[in-house]
């Protein structure tokens, strides 16, 4: 489970305070998936890199099964952090290092006690063929799915995305929601994925909330798999395609 | 034509003894520093780069006098550091002139400060995302340098490792002025000092094979341990 507790960051540019993200509160069940959208500069990637500690809130906190990060040594953070592994939107690859390497690093870091095996990640992203292929060498959808089977190799219990497919076109954008999906279901960690692209959550989640300006302002159960998407402002856009389920 | 040729390879016979051991101490001096700058001046170059604003181990103080002491030897004119440090040596070493070993000080000093900064400017040249993606990763910095920075930068780093040997070669002919021996000191003892230039020729020859022969070898290393 991870609680957000009146949370809120700030940043300084030059003489101003910038508010990232204003008094929110927000829990996510674990085991779930659940979406965070919002127009860029609406403090998405924020709230999401609060979870693993990347960045910290000035105000309240987040418990993250009951553990406050910002309470932990260094030591115990990288220690929980082990249960959290991440995707980003360009696959952060070594580019020296061939796939193989790539989704064996976290396991060169430290001792998993239930690990998955090479070649079931590799099958399971569909890139078994490519195991000693280097980075430069594959598609950006392929990077995409290395980054996802370095996030699982470790069995994590929460995966966090971060925009995975914002540089992807739609057909390849679909595939990795499709790997996501189907890692969720299998392996049952809560996923939490940060996109400003309605589609993917839709497909994605089971919940999402809707960030403005850094401000929570729906909390939505996704439903209306159907539905398009007319000329209205993000958030109608967003409550519409998705669904009109409770604050 | 024929007489030339042939004073010149006598003379090259006569010198071939004391041209070997002026390589050799070239050698001795060259060796030195690229130890120094490959225990000292690579920890200290990646110091650098962690210890700076917005960094892992940012430490705005260790930085600055890290910084500084980069600074400060790399603006010395590497003559008058010789000359500068010549008390220095004598104290530690015993002797601060007349064999390779001493002349190695100021060499090695050089040559941990030159790599140091081409250490940092090589890691400043990665992907941000990289610094994140190890600490998302739980990893240590030892991890973080050893397992993310080290093996992405590594083509980077063999490529600045020979432009500071191609300049530590440059400044060990300097050491010939203050006695230090070496190919320098071949070349201005015979060369200048008895105006046989032929010699001083064969000397500068043997550099320019030798520089052509390691950077040819560096290139081919880097482009192989390069994936990007």
């Amino acid at each position: 489970m991870i609680d957000f507790q009146k949370v809120s960051k700030y940043y300084q540019e030059r003489d101003s305070k910038i508010t990232a993200i204003s008094e929110l509160t927000l829990r996510i069940e674990a085991g779930e998936s659940f979406g965070i959208i919002g127009e860029s500069g609406a403090g998405k990637s924020t709230l999401l890199r609060f979870i693993n500690a990347l960045e910290s809130p000035d105000v309240g906190q987040v418990l993250v099964s009951g553990i406050d990060f910002q309470k932990l040594s260094k030591k115990e953070l990288r220690l929980e952090r082990k249960k959290i592994t991440m995707i980003f939107q360009h696959a952060n690859l070594l580019e020296n290092k061939t796939v193989a390497e790539n989704i064996q690093l976290p396991l060169e870091l430290y001792d998993y006690p239930d690990p998955l095996a090479l070649q079931q990640v590799l099958d399971f992203v569909s890139l078994s063929d490519k195991s000693q292929s280097y980075p430069k060498e594959l598609s950006g959808g392929e990077q995409q799915r290395v980054g996802i089977a370095r996030a699982l190799i470790s069995r994590p219990q929460i995966l966090l995305a971060d925009e995975p497919t914002s540089s992807l076109d739609l057909t390849t954008s679909q595939e990795i929601v499709d790997v996501l999906r189907r890692a969720h279901q299998e392996f049952g960690m809560t996923i939490v994925t940060v996109s400003h692209d309605l589609e993917v959550i839709k497909k994605l989640a089971d919940r999402a909330a809707i960030l403005e300006a850094g401000k929570l302002t729906d909390l939505i159960t996704i439903q209306g798999k159907n539905s398009t998407v007319r000329h209205l402002s993000y958030r109608e856009q967003a409550l519409e395609v998705l669904s009109d389920v409770g604050h | 034509m024929w007489d030339t040729s042939q004073v010149f390879f006598e003379r090259m016979s006569e010198y071939s003894p004391k041209l070997l051991e002026s390589l050799g101490e070239t050698a001795i001096m060259m060796g030195l520093a690229m130890l120094a700058a490959l225990f000292i001046g690579l920890p200290l170059g990646t110091l650098l780069f962690l210890t700076a604003k917005g960094k892992p181990l940012e430490n705005i103080w260790l930085y600055r006098i890290a910084n500084l002491f980069v600074n400060i030897v790399r603006s010395f004119p590497f003559l008058l550091l010789v000359i500068a440090m010549q008390p220095a040596i004598r104290f530690f070493y015993g002797r601060a002139t007349g064999d390779p070993i001493a002349a190695s000080f100021p060499m090695m000093l050089i040559a941990i400060v030159l790599y140091a900064r081409f250490v940092e400017q090589s890691l400043l040249d990665l992907p941000k995302d990289l610094l994140e993606t190890a600490e998302s990763m739980g990893a240590t910095t030892f991890q973080l340098v050893s397992r993310f920075l080290f093996p992405e930068a590594r083509s980077s780093l063999v490529i600045g490792f020979t432009t500071a040997f191609v300049s530590f070669l440059s400044y060990s002919t300097i050491m010939g002025v203050v006695g230090g021996g070496g190919i320098g000191d071949f070349a201005i003892r015979y060369g200048y000092q008895r105006y046989e230039t032929d010699v001083m020729y064969a000397a500068i020859f043997l550099i320019i094979v030798f520089v052509e022969i390691i950077q040819r070898l560096a290139l081919a290393l880097a482009r192989k341990l390069d994936k990007k």
